[in-house]
């Protein structure tokens, strides 16, 4: 029948006008957001390890960060991490790419400013806590000069006798001098002791004997036959 | 309560009479008192008015309209008309200055003027016109020359655009909005107001002529250029119609003037077919002012829940469904009142 | 002079002052509306006879129907500035055959206004003139009011022949 149509929808409409109201009264009540909301991209800095792996994930320069090398470790350690909130699309790109969880999107969504320059947020790393050793001395005294070096090559022999190949990594010009480099120090401990404590000191030393030490490796192989280099 | 306002309009005759003024000059000033006061309430209702369409626009869209001003938002529409007030009066410089300048007085003018004959009441009749219905009628018919005069002065093709549908849709609905009437009269015997009320003391007219009130509520609806029937303003292709150009408190005027219609009209639907002011318990007026709510909230519901109709569906309803209904419901009407008649009645 | 006096020359004033503004107008728009207000005036003048429901016919069809009618008309086909929509001609024998027919008119007005014997009615019209008029229409002139209808329809529908066009299957 003609006309019913128009029925249905006064019947409708009433029934919207005496039924309850969807609209919350935003300052005052918040909204419910679910888990995943994605609100302002915040960064935990206590946990970053300056891999830069999410500023090579963003699609839009959002993020950038400042570091120096860590003295007497090839570690860095972070100076200040910006994120230019404005050119951020929430794409959520950098919190998947990050390996420590160090990005994550907070439920706060009134992000407006009175300013341009007011949506970067900046955060400024404190420099008496060197993110590289942080973890280590969270909660500790600030220790003496002496003890602190003995803990830096007590970390950094274990780290070369975990995982050498990517601690020399920087050390030579590609991976298969690390490999080669790596085999050395884990078959003569005294070497690994020394070269921890040069990587401390002076890591242009370091640098200097790590060469020698894979030249005359490479040597030695080739005397030895260099079945493995025909291989490679 | 019943004779509230009647006491008051008598107690000022009998003290201006004390004054010394002749009967005929106490009668002059009670009639001013009344155009004021006309005026004032009609002001003062549109305020109401726009805060209930936007509550209830707000409820039939889940949302809680206005809420901030004042309780429950009722303070909004009055901050509104103190800034339409403060509002730059722009005057486009092509435009037809003398033109523009009176369109939107004599609208409000010819919205005033309906309610000279309405029956706000028992004995609440400004003038008892034996011809209170068409004056009604012709009256109204004159604000489609406000709209076109609008329209044409502001010299912009959306404003000329918007006049000119506006007068083509009041001029075609004014036929069904007179024939749907004439049911109400044919029965009642009488074009006067006060006696279409009296004669339905017993039976209300909506359940007698339920055809026609359907007929001359949708024609209504166009007369008023209100939705779904508001071509004439249709806000996303004219942006305001024959308003456009109009500012500040010259469009506040406009503004003004469509609500005072709506009430007009509303309160005539009442009048004709929901009984006037005849009602149990209360007093007559309230009687009157509940009913033309009523029907105003119709009005607003059927606004906020229909999408705008075509130009040319809408004039080839007028003409091909909405005429021919109204005929034949006077027909009908005609027939069974001689029926009746010849049964006795 | 009496108030009722003073009424009808003020309505005498403003029709005759718009009529006049009318044809003297430059503007054709302002002389539809002014011709509005002739119309108005008109209706004022059978108010003010007590013939109310004359006046609002007055009103409703004169005022608000056909004037709007002239008015749309104009708009539709004005395509000139406005203010020179309505000159006066330019050519001296239209101006004076104008002037010789408006004499004529009045002439002719005049004498028929003077001549003819017009029986002064005593006293007021009837409370309920809308029955006495309701009965002469639709009683002793019933036939002429019929076949006027009737020759408006015939008047709609060749207008809307004319305009959509007849079909000739």
């Amino acid at each position: 029948m003609k006309g019913q149509g128009l029925l249905k929808g006064l019947y409708i409409t009433l029934k919207r006008a005496v039924g309850k109201d969807i609209t919350i009264q935003y300052p005052e009540q918040m909204p419910y957001l679910q888990d995943r909301f994605r609100g302002c991209l915040h960064f935990d800095y206590t946990k970053c390890i300056v891999c830069g792996l999410c500023t090579k994930a963003c699609p839009n320069n959002v993020l950038s960060y400042e570091s120096r090398q860590v003295e007497g470790s090839k570690k860095k350690e972070l100076v200040s991490y910006t994120i230019d909130l404005q050119y951020c699309l929430f794409c959520n790109l950098c919190v998947e790419a990050c390996p420590t969880n160090t990005l994550y999107f907070t439920h706060d969504f009134e992000l407006s400013r009175y300013q341009r320059d007011q949506i970067k947020i900046v955060y400024e790393i404190p420099k008496e806590e060197p993110s590289a050793v942080k973890v280590d001395l969270k909660g500790d005294a600030p220790e003496p000069d002496e003890t602190k070096k003995e803990k830096q090559l007590a970390a950094m022999t274990a780290a070369l006798q975990k995982n050498p190949q990517k601690t020399v990594r920087k050390m030579v010009e590609n991976d298969e001098d690390a490999e080669i480099l790596a085999g050395i120090l884990l078959e003569d401990e005294q070497k690994l002791s020394r070269m921890a404590a040069l990587m401390i000191a002076d890591r242009e030393k370091a640098k200097k004997v790590a060469v020698a030490f894979v030249n005359k490796e490479k040597k030695d192989r080739l005397k030895g036959g260099g079945a493995e280099d025909e291989s490679k | 309560m019943e004779h509230f306002f009647l006491n008051i309009a008598h107690s000022l005759i009998v003290w201006l009479m004390g004054l010394g003024l002749s009967s005929k000059g106490a009668d002059l000033v009670l009639l001013i008192v009344q155009w004021i006061c006309i005026v004032a309430i009609v002001t003062i209702n549109v305020i109401v008015l726009i805060w209930l369409e936007r509550k209830v626009a707000g409820f039939m869209q889940q949302r809680l309209g206005p809420n901030r001003l004042g309780p429950a938002g009722m303070f909004q529409t009055i901050a509104d008309a103190i800034k339409l007030l403060t509002k730059e009066d722009i005057i486009p410089s092509a435009a037809d200055r003398i033109i523009f300048r009176t369109a939107p007085i004599f609208f409000i003018i010819i919205a005033v003027m309906l309610y000279v004959v309405l029956p706000m009441g028992d004995g609440m009749q400004i003038v008892d016109l034996n011809v209170g219905v068409f004056y009604f009628i012709s009256v109204a018919s004159l604000s489609t020359i406000c709209l076109l005069m609008a329209g044409w002065g502001s010299n912009n093709k959306w404003s000329l655009l918007g006049a000119m549908r506006s007068v083509a849709q009041m001029i075609s609905y004014e036929i069904p909005l007179a024939f749907s009437l004439l049911g109400v009269i044919m029965i009642a015997g009488s074009l006067s107001l006060s006696d279409i009320v009296a004669a339905q003391n017993n039976i209300w007219f909506i359940i007698l002529q339920p055809v026609a009130f359907i007929t001359f509520f949708i024609a209504a609806t166009a007369e008023l250029n209100r939705g779904p029937f508001d071509m004439p303003e249709a806000e996303q292709e004219l942006t305001a119609g024959a308003y456009t150009e109009y500012t500040g408190m010259r469009w506040a005027l406009f503004f003004l003037a469509e609500y005072t219609n709506l009430v007009a009209v509303s309160a005539l639907a009442s009048t004709m077919f929901l009984g006037g002011w005849h009602g149990p318990w209360l007093p007559s007026w309230i009687w009157i002012i509940i009913k033309t709510y009523l029907v105003m909230l119709i009005f607003m519901w059927m606004k906020w829940t229909f999408p705008r109709i075509r130009m040319d569906h809408l004039m080839s309803f007028s003409w091909k469904v909405l005429i021919p209904v109204t005929l034949a419901n006077i027909l009908v009407t005609g027939a069974g009142i001689q029926f009746l008649a010849g049964m006795g009645w | 002079m009496s108030l009722n006096d003073a009424v009808f020359f003020l309505l005498a004033v403003i029709t005759a002052g718009s009529a006049l503004g009318v044809i003297t107008s430059r503007n054709i728009v302002y002389s539809a509306l002014l011709l509005v207000v002739t119309f108005l005036g008109v209706a004022g003048l059978y108010f003010q006879m007590n013939a109310g429901f004359i006046g609002l016919v007055q009103i409703l069809i004169y005022g608000g129907a056909i004037s709007v009618l002239i008015i749309f008309a104009i708009m539709l086909v004005m395509d000139v500035e406005p203010h020179r929509t309505n000159p006066p001609s330019p050519r001296l024998p239209r101006r004076l055959g104008g002037i010789y027919l408006s004499i004529l008119l009045v002439i002719t007005m005049g004498a028929a206004i003077w001549f003819t014997h017009w029986p002064l009615a005593v006293g007021t019209t009837g409370a309920d003139e809308m029955a006495v008029l309701a009965d002469l229409m639709l009683g002793k002139y019933v036939v002429a009011f019929e076949i006027a209808a009737v020759l408006l329809l015939v008047a709609i529908v060749g207008a809307i022949i004319l305009a959509k066009g007849a079909d000739d299957k």
